[in-house]
């Protein structure tokens, strides 16, 4: 599965109302727990995954944009969540982090898990982009980013 | 030309996924009709691994994680392609290699004279962002000798490696 098929309208969020890391995200994997009926131990066991990555380091870049991402046993698919914060949330980076990609990976597949953030690193490095990305009023402008 | 097939070393790409697992069955038959030799490659992505690195997307701890995972996936899936072979009599030349994978394959069919290039499923064009081409798309596009594409969907295929 490549990224784009990874996206789903239904798990962007514009805009975000965290007011810190782990409420980004919570705030993201909620939509995908919503999205595929998971009970709150499930979403909690995401967000545990997600949050003992970033222990090792933070995934926010220096463009404002954070990348949380974690493999997930048994995982049928991989799934990409994007949230735009307006003000902003602090994310471990230099810069406060105001575009988020959180992508959920199957552990039994790593070399989608790669792709998928090796697309998300390729498309951020266009500044055209990440302007474009950052300045999204609704879910429905992120997505056409993609598929235009 | 008659009872001459036109390729006579074919190479089947493998990614990891379902899709290339279906693309080696498909090359195996191939291989078996048409007395070709089959060489199977999947390409570890030390490139990519690198990129997020430097992009501070992973951390080392976590890049030498998946370099193993990726090793052990490369393992699994050339052994089980082996072994996919090994059941229709076909041999094959099956490797791991670390790099860019579309350069990589495509550097492999120049050195060993591949005349037949097998893919997995490539994505419909749903983005004209060229960042988001997949490796299987940059494959079929620079590859120099003739590509097949196979569908993942396609359960015949399937069927048809039970049946021969």
């Amino acid at each position: 599965m490549a990224f784009l098929e990874a996206i789903d309208k239904d798990l962007i969020k514009v805009p975000m109302t965290a007011r810190n890391g782990k409420e980004a995200v919570e705030e993201l994997v909620a939509l995908y727990g919503s999205k595929n009926g998971l009970l709150p131990s499930e979403t909690n066991e995401i967000v545990s995954a997600i949050m003992e990555r970033e222990r090792l380091g933070s995934t926010a870049m220096e463009n404002g944009i954070a990348i949380p991402h974690a493999k997930i046993e048994g995982l049928k698919n991989a799934s990409v969540m994007i949230g735009i914060s307006r003000l902003g949330i602090d994310f471990g980076g230099s810069d406060a982090s105001s575009i988020f990609f959180l992508v959920l990976a199957p552990a039994e597949n790593p070399a989608e898990h790669i792709q998928i953030l090796s697309s998300i690193a390729k498309v951020c490095s266009s500044d055209l982009f990440v302007r474009m990305l950052r300045s999204s009023k609704t879910k429905d402008d992120v997505y056409q980013l993609f598929f235009e | 030309m008659m009872g001459k097939t036109p390729y006579s070393r074919i190479l089947v790409y493998l990614d990891g996924s379902e899709g290339s697992m279906t693309a080696a069955m498909y090359a195996i038959l191939l291989a078996s009709a048409s007395k070709a030799k089959l060489h199977a490659v999947y390409v570890v992505n030390t490139k990519a691994l690198g990129d997020l690195v430097r992009s501070r997307i992973f951390v080392d701890q976590e890049k030498n994680e998946f370099l193993e995972d990726l090793k052990k996936d490369a393992g699994r899936h050339i052994r089980h392609t082996e072994r996919l072979a090994a059941s229709k009599d076909v041999e094959i030349t099956a490797s791991a290699l670390e790099g860019s994978p579309h350069k990589e394959i495509i550097s492999y069919i120049k050195s060993n004279k591949i005349d037949l290039l097998v893919l997995g499923q490539v994505n419909a064009i749903r983005s004209r962002r060229d960042e988001l081409t997949s490796e299987n798309d940059r494959m079929l596009r620079t590859s120099p000798c003739p590509v097949v594409v196979v569908r993942d969907t396609d359960d015949s295929i399937w069927q048809q490696f039970e049946e021969v």
